[in-house]
């Protein structure tokens, strides 16, 4: 079939233009037409077959019913399993209720219906209800979670178009207690936070409770959360918060040897059985949705960073006689000693200069990569929505040096928490978990991030820390917590504020054989009576972590000892000051 | 008697009244009233608003319709390329002096609160533009290249200012009229071929320009449980209002999907459903029938009339009517996608109805003056349009 060309040239003959096919012009236009209309009709009984076959299939053959699943599915409130924490008690669990609607159009006496409700249900505005039953919609709630005797009562009045709805309410016994971590659903029982909006979403327990219909009631999920050391660590933040006057406070207590979440809480809170109080943003979850310069807390990782490269050793010395200035930056000392110090040495005082310097030591691929394998560059993946690390762009010797004493890479407290975990349980990288986990299926998880002397000789130089150095008012008899402090200085219109403080202590325990790593986080703390004006981490978050660790230690079942012999750092000290 | 039909007497006024065909025109008022009736249900049993209003409409698209049904064919086919123009011009305004609504602009407001839409304009007056076109045009020339410049231009510059609007969906409508037209004058074949597989080929290429809610619609129809409270919601409930229904329906008022609002649009685009769920199949098929004996008159009409203008006038509405009912049932039902396109005569809303009841006019209009001969101009088996500056030999 060839379409017609078009005659190029003032010269063309137009009948030449088409001589290829004679015959379609010697039908006459008007049967052409007569052809084309047919097929036209031919097209209009096809589209009309295809209809009336597709009306009769849904309307007689599927009765629609395939479609009818996932609509349904998602109408009608599923009974959400419970949540307990790991001894069995009862966190979140559900609750029938009956909830009480109209159908306006079937109401007939819209004034008495008003009347009678509002004089047996307390609360209803009789000019909103009058505005609801008048209205011609087919269905108004008129109060949700009606209690058995209201419901009884209203039942009795015998009102025509009125009807209860039977719902499930969720209910938190324990209040406040692990809010951040249950989270709450929405009066659909949808989870909207925390773990309850993480089972929604696919958490693999749920889902395969709702593979079996039959069940009604799928097995509780079960919380890592211990509620007693819960318990004790809100009690202690609290009592901190009001001590020292702080915006706000967060802890938590992690295993690490499965990475579980035994314990975690952010002041200020709310009460997940009223949702309505979480809507202030000071009550996001600090632990997991904040991220914070922490400070010299984060100088553990440089140690563990700069031991485990084999640049240092703990008789390694750096000398911090001299602040260090670099590109407009002049980094000190806040306890200066002005002399050469030992690598102990520059733990316990904390010395930014010795940090610094070690750091560079390692070199600034080595620094990134170090970061990145303990996870702090990234995202943590765990049940409950996590906020990103601030990450430097530009990953310079300046910015090498102010990380190394935590500053310039913002994370979250639990990043902070799970790597160090890492530092102190032998070298092994494990996410941290809500849920109950496994020793086994922990250890099937572990990364080794370093060596086991490594981490070994952290756990001596956190330890030691406590017993000499920043951090002795954490120190609880028989357990030889270790840990390092952190005095960071928030940034407050764009500047390193030096009143602004954000106070940190990264503890673990028991020294001998760590466990738990505890971290307290004190969000603008002031000095307060018995603190002489300071205001620093070894007055406030030190002492809380302490005061937690001496309230949850015996619940955990730790065996007290007696102190271990750290002799051998000692002479590193007294080297030093020969 | 041949003779006497050709005479101006039988086109007087009193004689036409007589002649017009009122079944055709009955069809319509029950269609009409099928929609008044549906909206007074989807309204819970009220005429206010909807059904009321409807109502005055329809009076008021019937008296139209009348009108353009009695006034003499050729002063419609003189009047096809000035309407167009002015239509056209309303259309060239919009974008400066037109009312926007939901980040597209269609509407041209004039005072006194009438609104008009001209891109609804342009659809009638598009297919009496082209009937006027080949019309005039001569039968042997209409397969040429140079003599389908102009109707493809007359398709192509409405339908490019609506999808500037943009209204993706009635510049793809006026697209396919056009098309329509131009294909039932008798044009041949293999531009049509030729045109269908550029199409196809492009195809790909299209698909990288439409925007992602474009996309996102096109995936939502070949699996709208993909998506069941999102994109795929409404023909899920449509599909299951259909289903829902069954053979008789649950009765005026008694249908749960679109009394209870889980149906959207429900007095508009998607009222096909709630007549499927109320009266069931046999309410739905009667409204087809209904549909399907306008259409073979609308057919019947194209086919019988003895003048060219008349043929694609009459073929021209009747496809454009037939493509309205087919993609909204289509879509209601869930064989096409989602687009808006609302259900003629019986939808909530208009500019269409005038619309539809404008061209429903003409048909009737043609139907009346089948026999009346129209100037082609030239001389035998002429048509006037020629190419001035072409040399054509005879």
């Amino acid at each position: 079939m060839s379409a017609p060309t078009l005659p190029v040239g003032t010269n063309a003959d137009a009948a030449v233009a088409v001589p290829v096919r004679p015959a379609t012009n010697h039908v006459a236009p008007e049967r052409r037409m007569e052809a084309r209309t047919r097929i036209v009709m031919f097209a209009f009984c096809m589209a009309f077959a295809i209809i009336a076959g597709k009306l009769s299939y849904l309307s007689i053959v599927s009765d629609g019913r395939e479609q009818e699943a996932p609509a349904r599915d998602e109408s009608v409130p599923i009974p959400r399993p419970g949540i307990v924490d790991r001894t069995g008690r009862v966190m979140a669990t559900d609750l029938q209720v009956a909830s009480l609607f109209a159908e306006p159009r079937r109401i007939i006496d819209v004034d008495e219906a008003v009347e009678l409700l509002t004089s047996h249900l307390t609360g209803l505005d009789a000019q909103q209800l009058r505005a609801k039953l008048d209205s011609d919609r087919g269905f108004v709630w008129i109060r949700r979670e009606v209690g058995p005797r209201e419901q009884e009562m209203i039942h009795n009045l015998g009102i025509p178009g009125l009807g209860f709805r039977s719902e499930q309410r969720r209910v938190y016994p324990n209040g406040r207690a692990g809010a951040h971590v249950l989270g709450y659903v929405d009066v659909d029982s949808q989870g909207i936070a925390g773990i309850e909006k993480y089972l929604d979403d696919g958490g693999s327990l749920y889902v395969a409770s709702l593979a079996e219909p039959d069940q009604p009631a799928a097995a509780p999920v079960v919380l890592a959360m211990d509620l007693r050391v819960q318990h004790a660590l809100h009690d202690e933040l609290t009592k901190a918060m009001e001590r020292f006057q702080a915006i706000g406070a967060a802890g938590v207590v992690l295993d690490v040897h499965t990475g579980e979440v035994v314990a975690l809480a952010s002041l200020p809170d709310f009460n997940p059985n009223d949702p309505r109080t979480s809507l202030d943003a000071t009550t996001n979850n600090r632990v997991t949705a904040g991220v914070y310069e922490l400070g010299s807390t984060f100088k553990t990782i440089t140690f563990a960073m700069a031991l485990d490269a084999g640049t240092t050793t703990l008789q390694g010395r750096y000398d911090a006689t001299h602040p260090i200035r670099v590109g407009g930056f002049r980094i000190s000392d806040f306890h200066a000693k002005r002399r050469v110090l030992t690598v102990p040495e520059i733990f316990i005082y904390s010395s930014n200069i010795g940090s610094a310097k070690m750091a560079l030591d390692v070199g600034l691929e080595g620094h990134r990569e170090f970061l990145a394998r303990l996870g702090l560059l990234e995202r943590l993946r765990t049940e409950l929505p996590t906020a990103a690390p601030l990450v430097p762009s530009n990953f310079s010797e300046v910015t090498s040096m102010t990380v190394a004493f935590g500053h310039g890479l913002s994370v979250t407290p639990l990043q902070l928490a799970t790597a160090g975990a890492a530092l102190v349980n032998g070298g092994n990288f494990i996410e941290p978990t809500f849920l109950v986990r496994d020793r086994n299926v922990a250890s099937s998880l572990a990364r080794r991030v370093i060596r086991p002397e490594t981490s070994e000789a952290m756990r001596q130089l956190m330890v030691f820390n406590v017993a000499d150095g920043t951090a002795r008012r954490a120190g609880v008899d028989g357990y030889a917590v270790g840990g390092k402090t952190g005095s960071a200085e928030k940034v407050v219109d764009g500047r390193y504020s030096n009143t602004a403080l954000l106070t940190s202590f990264l503890g673990m325990f028991p020294g001998y054989d760590p466990r738990y790593v505890v971290l307290i986080v004190l969000d603008e703390p002031r000095a307060a009576e018995g603190t002489y004006g300071n205001r620093t981490a070894g007055w406030n978050a030190v002492p809380t972590a302490g005061a937690v660790i001496r309230r949850v230690a015996p619940m955990l079942g730790l065996v007290p000892r007696a102190p271990e012999d750290l002799t051998n750092l000692t002479p590193l000290l007294v080297q030093a000051e020969q | 008697m041949a003779d006497s039909w050709r005479s101006e007497k039988n086109f007087a006024l009193p004689s036409k009244v007589l002649r017009l065909n009122w079944i055709a025109v009955l069809v319509i008022a029950a269609i009409g009233a099928l929609g008044v009736v549906m909206l007074y249900s989807v309204a819970g049993g009220t005429l206010e608003g909807w059904a009321e209003r409807q109502i005055w409409r329809l009076g008021a698209g019937l008296v139209l319709l009348l009108v353009i049904a009695l006034v003499d064919l050729r002063v419609w086919l003189a009047a096809s390329f000035p309407i167009y123009a002015v239509v056209l011009a309303l259309l060239v305004a919009v974008p400066y002096f037109g009312t926007s609504a939901g980040g597209a602009r269609r509407w041209l407001e004039f005072g006194g609160g009438i609104q008009l839409q001209p891109s609804e304009l342009m659809k009638v007056s598009l297919v009496m533009a082209l009937g006027a076109y080949f019309h005039y045009c001569a039968d042997g020339k209409i397969s040429k290249p140079l003599y389908l410049i102009v109707p493809l231009v007359l398709v192509a510059v409405p339908a490019a200012l609506i999808v500037k609007q943009p209204d993706l969906g009635t510049a793809a409508l006026i697209l396919v009229v056009g098309l329509a037209v131009i294909f039932q004058a008798g044009v041949h074949w293999a531009y049509f071929v030729a045109g269908g597989i550029a199409v196809c080929s492009a195809l790909p290429f299209l698909w990288h320009t439409l925007r992602d809610y474009q996309k996102e619609r096109i995936y939502t129809f070949l699996d709208p449980e993909r998506d069941p409270l999102g994109a795929g919601y409404h023909i899920l409930q449509s599909k299951i209002a259909v289903g829902s229904g069954g053979l008789e329906g649950k009765g005026l008022m008694g249908g749960t999907q679109s009394q209870l609002n889980f149906l959207p649009e429900k007095h508009t685009d998607f009222i096909f459903t709630t007549l499927a769920e109320e009266l069931g199949l046999i309410g739905a098929s009667g409204l087809l029938g209904l549909y399907a004996l306008l259409l073979a008159f609308g057919v019947y009409t194209a086919w019988r009339a003895e003048s060219r203008f008349g043929q694609l006038v009459a073929g021209g509405v009747t496809f454009m009517f037939f493509l309205y009912i087919f993609i909204n049932v289509a879509m209601v039902t869930g064989l096409v996608p989602v687009v808006g396109v609302p259900l003629p005569l019986v939808s909530y809303g208009g500019t269409a109805l005038l619309t539809l009841m404008a061209g429903l006019g003409l048909v009737l209009n043609v139907a009346l003056h089948r026999s009346m001969p129209l100037e082609r101009g030239g001389s035998g088996g002429g048509g006037s349009i020629a190419l001035p500056k072409w040399p054509v030999r005879k």
